[in-house]
């Protein structure tokens, strides 16, 4: 056997090794409802904050609590329990995803990623343009 | 319809517009006058044409740039790039950040660059040039229509930079200054609107000094990987296979540098002014430009060999073009708004999608329709090529099929191309030779670069087959496995590479000379490991592997190259890399947080253990790690919120020194719908950093108003005796002494006359600094009416009254109010050591030393022959 083909099997191995543990990635998105059903799994929720229920954030008691109400996509509410600091501007978010699991009606998160407007990414509504043709 | 509004400037945006119709036009011109050019190898005119057409095309990018710089200085706010990355209250030091903040800035940075380098080319290029050029100038009508903003039957091309908003953006009528009724109710906004708009202003965390000079090399750094790739066309195309890698070589080391570095200060940016705690986060837009600098290092690395001994031919075409269609790639997966959610900072999504992976996929097809080196089977795959776009971009539901199938048919392409057209090594490289573990080098730098490309374009593949998987959550820990043992690798070869001869090697003769610093490395790491208390086993071999990098390079550099500076490119740019390895190998893996919340409360039971966060009042001190730390005071500068983080340290004796004061930062904003952006402090020593981040305020604390947060919190009573104390949130308060035999003279001030009866209780306040502050509330008796004359300590907010006193018990009546300021006034905060950091930049510094060498050392080579 030459060297070339030695190379090439552990060239393959190592590929196969990625692209299996890349695909076997565990977490996946689901609604509070897919996350409730398995409650000992880890989900990425997607939602909104509910702004009219009160969002509880008390640092002197515990710096890494934070709840508050979110209503997934399919619009579930339930109570999230974050184990994190508030996130700054965490009221102005306008789109929410929460890692986690759902235990009972509750869903522990101990990590959360904002759409917040105009930060990096803005989600300003008036300024999508895909639609509206130049005034001729 | 011709509308007036008043004051708006409509000149430098036809201006604008001209440049662009210009520029594009005169790229289109260049690539297929230089197409011909080739084609028609004895006359000069069509090489003039296009060498006349590229220069009208550089004019007309100036021309553009200089535009929309004119527009952002003078606050031109009807245009819809200006109003959108700029303000009248934004400091003007940072109007390049401006300029290239938004997709159609950052794509004119980048056009500008290839032109610059194409002028370069026309000039260094010789008998490349036609070829060369024409690819160069057809990626400049590519990158051109990213800017045109011309719809074509219903699809839009382009962004244009030079929109006006309420002319050409009619959805500009939504913005709040035209639905706030009350500004509305003015029946002359529409048309005076311009003297009411501010800009929306810059994203505060690109008002930095890194976002003046990160962006400019990143984008040179890509616009490096254009001329190795058009070279390697040029090469296919007139089936000069070899000739065309003597001039790319030095381009592809000077890329290398500048992307490099390019790279390296968006980590160092990160690290200075994001507040992610790292330099680096394997956030896709980071993995993006990471990848097709590892490949173009593998690359540079397989073009030495192919140079020496003419093997390696297939490699080096493959990943010269790969390292350019990877930039394609990574601007598609950052501007397309393909990454959704999963980048914390990927650019505004400008519905580009389809036009990014038309230009994405149209090199891929061009590269592999060239390295198919006969005719028919050219025409084939074109005719493929050609079918299947046309499904995948005008077949609604196709996409994923023929996306798919376009992968197969490629990647079957170019298996056939290179075993049908590419000459077989007769004879197999030796084990024992330098470019057979340069090629084994290379590879590995492959393989590890498509480990995270295939983990960042997980949403691609969720798109292509309709998945909803999620980004891992633990993604840093996961690359950072998988890299690792590729670090190994690598480290393990930048170590041993150099000794080996080309051709053969005796292997006695490179056992004795890589064994002095085998030896003086294992001595060493052993120390470090040691001295770091390092056991996890893959970091104690990257460890070993990246001081054997370094010393066995230095070792090279004075005992075989006897220190001969011109020739030391390689051995100093690959120690500076082993220093890289080991600086962010101990720095990550013994990364401090020191910030634990001492809350007292278990939040490890819930399933986390997220305790990187500590609260601190104002006044408290806490320990934290080695250091003590005391939140003081905030300080307000414009638009900034200052934290003044004192750090103490604690001596045997107990007594506490001041170290040194952090000030971590929060910058707000007038625009409200910018928010705030916490910016970390870093106090840095030669041996460690350790990094300050406010996580959390309360928004109220943050407010200016003087008078509410100057006002007397309600009182608080407390009943002591003497030698007793109390506490008020900043300071304790001992009562020392109770004086009833203060002189009538000393009392007059306070209105007592003759016959009142007074008694002065003396308190001491101490506070944090230990300094001694004095009040005295006097307790009057005048008559049957008793009052009290009230007594402040103005520096720690705080006010007594004396109200009572008991003969029977002897306990005095002390009321404290305090400030609200003092009371409220908390942050929760990140600190982290990063031990060694220097070392990272340390290596980063001496790579691009070495880099340069080589750059130099290959240009006097071609120059001189």
């Amino acid at each position: 056997m030459k060297k070339i083909h030695v190379i090439g099997i552990i060239v393959i191995a190592v590929a196969i090794g990625a692209i299996m543990t890349t695909l076997g990635s565990t977490s996946t998105y689901a609604s509070f409802t897919e996350a409730a059903q398995k409650p000992n799994t880890e989900f990425h929720v997607v939602g909104k904050l509910n702004k009219d229920k009160e969002t509880v954030y008390d640092p002197k008691t515990n710096a890494n609590l934070f709840t508050f109400y979110m209503i997934d996509n399919k619009g579930v509410e339930k109570k999230v329990l974050l184990y994190k600091n508030k996130p700054q501007d965490f009221e102005r978010s306008e789109q929410i995803v929460l890692i986690g699991k759902c235990t009972g009606d509750e869903f522990h998160a101990n990590d959360i990623l904002m759409k917040c407007p105009s930060k990096y990414n803005d989600g300003k509504p008036q300024e999508k343009t895909s639609g509206a043709k130049p005034a001729a | 319809m011709e509308i007036e509004y008043v004051g708006e400037r409509l000149l430098p945006g036809q201006l604008g517009n001209a440049f662009l119709i210009l520029s594009f036009v005169a790229s289109l011109v260049a690539a297929i006058a230089y197409f011909f050019a080739e084609k028609d190898q004895l006359g000069t005119s069509w090489k003039n044409t296009g060498r006349w057409a590229f220069r009208i095309h550089f004019i007309s990018v100036l021309g553009m740039i200089g535009t929309l710089f004119w527009m952002l200085f003078n606050h031109y706010f009807e245009y819809e790039y200006v109003w959108h990355h700029s303000n009248t209250a934004m400091p003007m030091r940072y109007i390049m950040s401006c300029f290239w903040e938004g997709q159609e800035g950052s794509f004119l940075l980048w056009i500008f660059w290839q032109s610059l380098l194409g002028l370069i080319l026309i000039r260094s290029a010789k008998d490349f040039e036609a070829p060369v050029m024409s690819v160069v100038s057809l990626a400049q009508a590519f990158l051109g229509t990213m800017l045109l903003g011309v719809y074509v039957l219903d699809y839009k091309l382009g962004s244009n930079p030079f929109t006006v908003l309420l002319r050409e953006m009619p959805d500009s009528v939504n913005m709040p200054l035209f639905t706030n009724t009350k500004a509305a109710a003015d029946g002359h906004l529409y048309n005076d609107y311009l003297s009411k708009l501010d800009g929306r202003g810059l994203n505060l965390l690109l008002q930095n000094y890194w976002m003046t000079i990160h962006p400019p090399t990143l984008f040179l750094g890509f616009a490096l990987t254009l001329v190795p790739f058009a070279y390697a066309i040029a090469g296919l195309w007139t089936k000069r296979l070899h000739e065309w890698q003597t001039p790319a070589l030095p381009w592809t080391f000077f890329g290398v540098m500048v992307l490099g570095t390019g790279i390296l200060m968006g980590g160092a940016w990160a690290y200075e002014a994001l507040s992610f705690g790292g330099f680096w986060a394997w956030d896709p837009v980071e993995n993006a430009s990471l990848v097709p600098w590892l490949t173009f290092v593998a690359s540079a690395h397989v073009m030495i060999i192919s140079r020496k001994k003419g093997g390696s031919l297939y490699a080096t075409f493959l990943l010269t073009s790969i390292t350019y269609i990877l930039i394609l790639y990574s601007t598609f997966l950052t501007r397309s708004g393909i990454l959704g959610d999963t980048s914390v900072h990927s650019f505004t999504d400008l519905g580009l999608l389809r036009q990014l992976l038309f230009y994405l996929l149209f090199f891929v097809a061009l590269t592999i329709y060239l390295l198919l080196l006969d005719k028919q089977t050219r025409l084939v795959y074109g005719v493929l090529c050609l079918l299947i776009f046309t499904f995948l971009f005008f077949v609604p539901g196709a996409a994923s099929v023929s996306s798919i199938t376009f992968a197969a048919v490629s990647l079957i392409a170019l298996f056939y191309g290179y075993f049908r057209f590419f000459p077989k090594e007769t004879e197999e490289e030796d084990l024992w030779s330098r470019e057979f573990w340069m090629f084994i080098g290379a590879l590995v730098l492959v393989i590890s670069s498509c480990q995270i490309i295939l983990e960042t374009s997980q949403p691609v593949i969720n798109k292509i087959f309709g998945w909803t998987k999620a980004p891992r959550k633990d993604a840093i820990a996961y690359y950072n496995q998988w890299q690792v043992a590729f670090a190994i690798l690598v480290a393990l070869l930048i170590a041993t590479g150099q000794f080996f001869r080309f051709k053969k090697t005796e292997i006695k003769v490179f056992l004795k000379k890589i064994s002095l610093s085998f030896a003086l490395s294992a001595l060493l790491s052993g120390l470090m490991m040691w001295g770091l208390g390092l056991k996890n086993v893959f970091y104690c071999t990257l460890l070993f592997c990246s001081v054997f990098a370094v010393l066995a390079n230095m070792d090279y550099f004075i005992r075989v190259l006897k220190g001969s500076i011109s020739k030391a490119g390689a051995s100093v740019a690959h120690a500076g890399f082993g220093l890289i390895l080991l600086g962010v190998l101990i720095s990550t893996s013994k990364k401090d947080i020191i910030s634990i919340n001492t809350s007292g409360k278990d939040i490890e039971s819930l399933g986390t253990s997220n305790k990187t966060n500590i609260l601190l009042n104002q006044g408290d001190t806490l320990k934290m790690g080695d250091y003590f730390v005391t939140y003081t005071s905030k300080d307000f500068e414009g638009p900034n919120v200052y934290f003044n983080i004192e750090y103490y340290s604690k001596d045997a004796a107990g007594v506490m020194k001041h170290e040194f004061t952090l000030r971590p930062r929060l910058q707000t904003s007038k625009n409200e719908n910018m928010g705030m952006v916490p910016e970390p402090d870093t106090r840095h020593f030669l041996h460690k950093d350790i990094y300050t981040h406010v996580t959390f305020v309360e928004p109220e604390s943050l407010k200016k108003k003087k008078a509410a947060s100057d006002e007397y919190g309600p009182p608080s009573a407390f009943s002591i005796k003497r030698g007793d104390s109390l506490f008020s949130s900043n300071s304790i308060i001992v009562l020392e002494e109770i004086d009833t035999k203060r002189s009538l003279d000393s009392m007059k001030r306070f209105g007592i006359t003759e016959g009142d009866i007074w008694v002065v209780a003396k308190l001491k306040a101490v506070d944090i600094k230990k300094k001694l502050r004095y009040a005295e509330p006097v307790y009057v008796i005048r008559g049957n009416e008793t009052h009290t004359i009230l007594a402040e300590i103005k520096e720690l907010g705080l006010r007594f009254a004396f109200e009572k006193v008991d003969p029977n018990t002897g306990t005095f009546t002390i009321s404290l109010m305090e400030k609200n300021s003092n009371k409220q006034d908390f942050i929760v905060m990140e600190a982290i050591i990063f031990p060694w950091i220097n070392v990272l930049w340390l290596g980063c510094i001496i790579m691009i030393i070495g880099t340069v060498i080589a750059v130099i050392e290959r240009i006097r080579k071609l120059k001189h022959g």
